[in-house]
């Protein structure tokens, strides 16, 4: 029996810690929601050369083999800074789908350049309709033409699609509505057209972009899975993106226990730190206890992916459910600890209320993640 | 991270699992959980499993083997908690002898008192409770008035007690009371070990809202101690108690594995119900609730988990049992209340009357006491915010 971070997790969560905030911590997000996207970028590059962006990469491919759990510490760390950039979808989605499902020429494409901070991933998957996390809404269509496919449609809520080099692209390329017919395929940035138009995001942390695609041509080899059987290979792919997700919320939530309770020592009303008041610190007992618990679901999430457990879906849909509920609750509770302050756009609590707010339904609602659990313990 | 136990720690589970089969009253495992409602034939009834468990060598299993115990570890102490609670055993009626007084004695106890007492304990021949609250010593238990004064050899104790769980079965008691009035509240208290079958002792049943008598208020008018029956030393009580409290390692490990088997029953008990013939469990909102309590009762196991790592890991105890404490009282009430609202209109109907099991009825009068028994929700949340979170202390006077 052990259930918490090892020391090398532990170590990793210290040296991510202390480069970010080398790097200004929640400067860089304020940076770049300013416009100076040059952050994100510098920051991309000195994870890459600090071997971070390895880390779950398989060591025959420049990475040093570590899974799901290792990364926990890393995202926990870069959801307390809120910082912009694919990292959950390159880290936790692209390397876990291309090490189980890509062929080698994919993997030798691919994993060497994400190791080495060189590549960026994102999902394009959500579409307008309103069947949300169902087979049914992916219409995007790619008809096979010879040696390449044909892909027409749009997709929208696509993660920094701007300063992504590959999309991962959930499409159809049979069926209508059904889990048969979804196919993935590999996008690269580099090698098409593709229409980006951004749309202006209340989490400006997180560039968000629609993309359409016109005729665009991807050649057969960047199927990634067998045609028509993507459905449960994205499914594998969310899981692992999920339970990051959660990492990441987890970290958000950490850093606005510590905000509130740093205020609450220090800001004094009726001669005495608010901290004093039991309304107050109640208050902040309780962000402290729904912090615990969504961290302990996450590091069970984690465990449950990383050992591709039979549980692996209701443990992430258990931590997903929590987490997004919970993240919003303690961003909103630091808002009033802060009072007025909290209000102001120049003081940080937003930042975690928006990004709360954003993660809340990507990907599956609460609602969506309960009804998970249930029909996976066969209720 | 690792779930696993060891061979060892399986073979431990094993050999407990089997034990029970064997002993729990006949028909206890497949449901048929039966313990008489009348306070005597309830007494003989724990008293009988007492003993089992005591012949079983299923009793102070974390005691040293040269007294009689098993040399438990933390997980194995863990493993007891949770077979215990997989097949909802009775309770263990001398878990106050057992778990605290015993470990204490051995301790900081005399050798006299050892020789006096621990057989005893071990063996259930003499059954314990403890004396701490007081009518105006609740979360404030540094104010306890009862009071012991020295005559010769003797001491000469007056005043009450209050909430003392099973007093009217036990045969000692551990009690914590003021013997100097002069300084601060924290000193002055001394903790004896009494005699409760003397005249001076009264012992008096109350009357719960789940219509049960499991608490008491006890009476002191000239009861009678002795030096040799002082626990540590003369006017150092207080450390003596949070010796005490310090033995109690596994607590919250009962609570957690309480609560994991309330919502498996909850899952039952939505299954069996049924609205326009269709089984509760397929109403997307009912199901909503329970994946809902499913997610908050593992983080609530998971997080127990996190803390044990840390126990084990450092050798000892941190504040975060008061978290875990915090956490499953309050979920258990939540948890237990929507039990209650699934029943429908049948809600309150109970005892013989129950729609299902009136052990949910019960259950869920007996949940209110779970935030207010050993430190209210409030007083935990103090602690969490002071020792955990560093958070200003509130004024006390």
């Amino acid at each position: 029996m052990d259930f918490a971070l090892n020391e090398e997790q532990i170590m990793f969560q210290e040296t991510t810690r202390q480069f970010l905030e080398s790097k200004g911590d929640l400067a860089i997000s304020r940076s770049y929601m300013e416009g100076n996207e040059q952050v994100s970028e510098e920051l991309w590059d000195g994870l890459g050369k600090l071997g971070f962006m390895g880390i779950n990469v398989p060591e025959s491919y420049g990475g040093i083999s570590l899974g799901a759990l290792s990364l926990v510490p890393i995202f926990e760390e870069m959801g307390r800074a809120v910082v912009p950039g694919p990292y959950p979808e390159t880290l936790a989605f692209a390397v876990p789908l291309l090490e189980t499902y890509g062929s080698e020429a994919q993997k030798n494409a691919y994993l060497p350049q994400i190791s080495q901070g060189k590549r960026k991933f994102t999902l394009a998957m959500e579409e307008s309709g309103d069947k949300n996390s169902s087979p049914a809404n992916i219409q995007t269509r790619a008809e096979r033409r010879g040696e390449e496919y044909l892909v027409q449609g749009s997709k929208i809520l696509v993660p920094h699609a701007d300063i992504a080099d590959t999309l991962i692209v959930p499409v159809r390329t049979g069926g209508s509505h059904s889990e048969y017919g979804i196919s993935l395929l590999l996008i690269d940035t580099d090698q098409v057209s593709l229409e980006l138009k951004t749309t202006q995001s209340m989490d400006e942390t997180r560039k968000m972009f629609s993309v359409t695609f016109q005729e665009v041509k991807v050649p057969k080899t960047q199927l990634l899975g067998p045609e028509n059987a993507g459905w449960p290979i994205l499914q594998f792919g969310l899981y692992h993106l999920n339970a990051a997700l959660c990492s990441t919320m987890v970290g958000g939530m950490d850093r606005t226990v510590d905000m509130a309770t740093e205020y609450a020592k220090t800001r004094e009303q009726f001669g005495q730190p608010i901290g004093r008041f039991q309304a107050v610190k109640h208050k902040i007992v309780d962000m402290k206890l729904a912090l615990e618990n969504a961290r302990s679901l996450s590091y069970y999430a984690a465990w449950a992916v990383e050992n591709n457990s039979e549980d692996m879906a209701e443990a992430v849909s258990m931590a997903r459910s929590y987490t997004s509920e919970a993240y919003i609750d303690s961003a909103g509770s630091n808002i009033q600890i802060h009072g007025g302050m909290g209000f102001t756009w120049e003081y940080n609590c937003h930042l975690f209320l928006k990004r709360a707010r954003f993660l809340e339904n990507y990907l599956g609602s609460p609602r969506y993640h309960r009804e998970t659990v249930a029909s996976e313990l066969g209720w | 991270m690792d779930f696993s136990y060891t061979e060892t720690e399986l073979a431990f589970q094993t050999e407990l699992r089997t034990w029970l089969e064997e002993n729990l009253p006949e028909g206890w495992i497949d449901g048929n959980r039966y313990i008489p409602e009348d306070n005597q034939q309830k007494g003989e009834f724990l008293r009988e499993w007492q003993r089992k468990l005591s012949e079983g060598g299923w009793a102070g299993i974390s005691w040293p083997k040269q007294y009689g115990g098993r040399g438990a570890s933390l997980i194995e102490e863990v493993i007891y908690e949770q077979e215990m609670a997989r097949v909802k055993a009775p309770p263990v009626l001398n878990i106050i002898g057992t778990a605290m007084v015993g470990p204490t004695i051995l301790q900081i106890g005399t050798e006299q008192q050892k020789e006096r007492y621990i057989p005893k304990i071990l063996n259930g021949e003499e059954i314990w409770s403890q004396g701490y609250s007081e009518p105006n010593a609740g979360s404030d238990l540094a104010a306890v008035q009862t009071k012991a004064v020295k005559k010769g050899d003797k001491w000469s104790i007056n005043g009450q007690k209050i909430w003392t769980s099973y007093a009217h079965l036990s045969d000692r008691c551990f009690l914590l009371v003021r013997t100097d009035n002069t300084g601060k509240k924290h000193e002055g208290m001394t903790a004896f070990l009494i005699d409760m079958h003397q005249e001076g002792v009264e012992t008096r049943t109350i009357r719960s809202i789940n219509d049960r008598r499991d608490f008491n208020e006890v009476f002191f008018n000239d009861a009678v101690a002795y030096d040799a029956d002082v626990v540590g030393e003369v006017n150092n009580g207080w450390k003596v108690s949070l010796t005490l409290l310090s033995h109690e390692r596994v607590g919250v490990a009962r609570q957690t594995f309480r609560l994991q088997k309330q919502f498996d029953e909850l899952v039952d008990l939505a299954k069996t119900l049924t609205s326009n013939g269709n089984s509760l469990i397929e109403d997307p909102i009912v199901r909503q609730e329970l994946a809902s309590f499913r997610a908050k009762t593992k983080a609530l196991l998971f997080s127990y988990y996190r803390h044990l790592t840390t126990a084990i890991r450092t050798g000892r105890p941190g504040p975060e049992g008061s978290m875990d404490k915090l956490a499953s009282s309050e979920l258990g009430q939540k948890m237990l209340a929507y039990a209650m609202s699934l029943h429908g209109s049948s809600n309150t109907l109970w005892k013989d009357d129950a729609l299902v099991d009136p052990s949910w009825q019960h259950d869920y009068l007996r949940s209110f006491a779970y935030t207010i028994e050993g430190g209210t929700s409030e007083i935990q949340k103090n602690i969490v915010a002071e020792r955990i979170l560093g958070l200003p202390k509130d004024i006390k006077y």
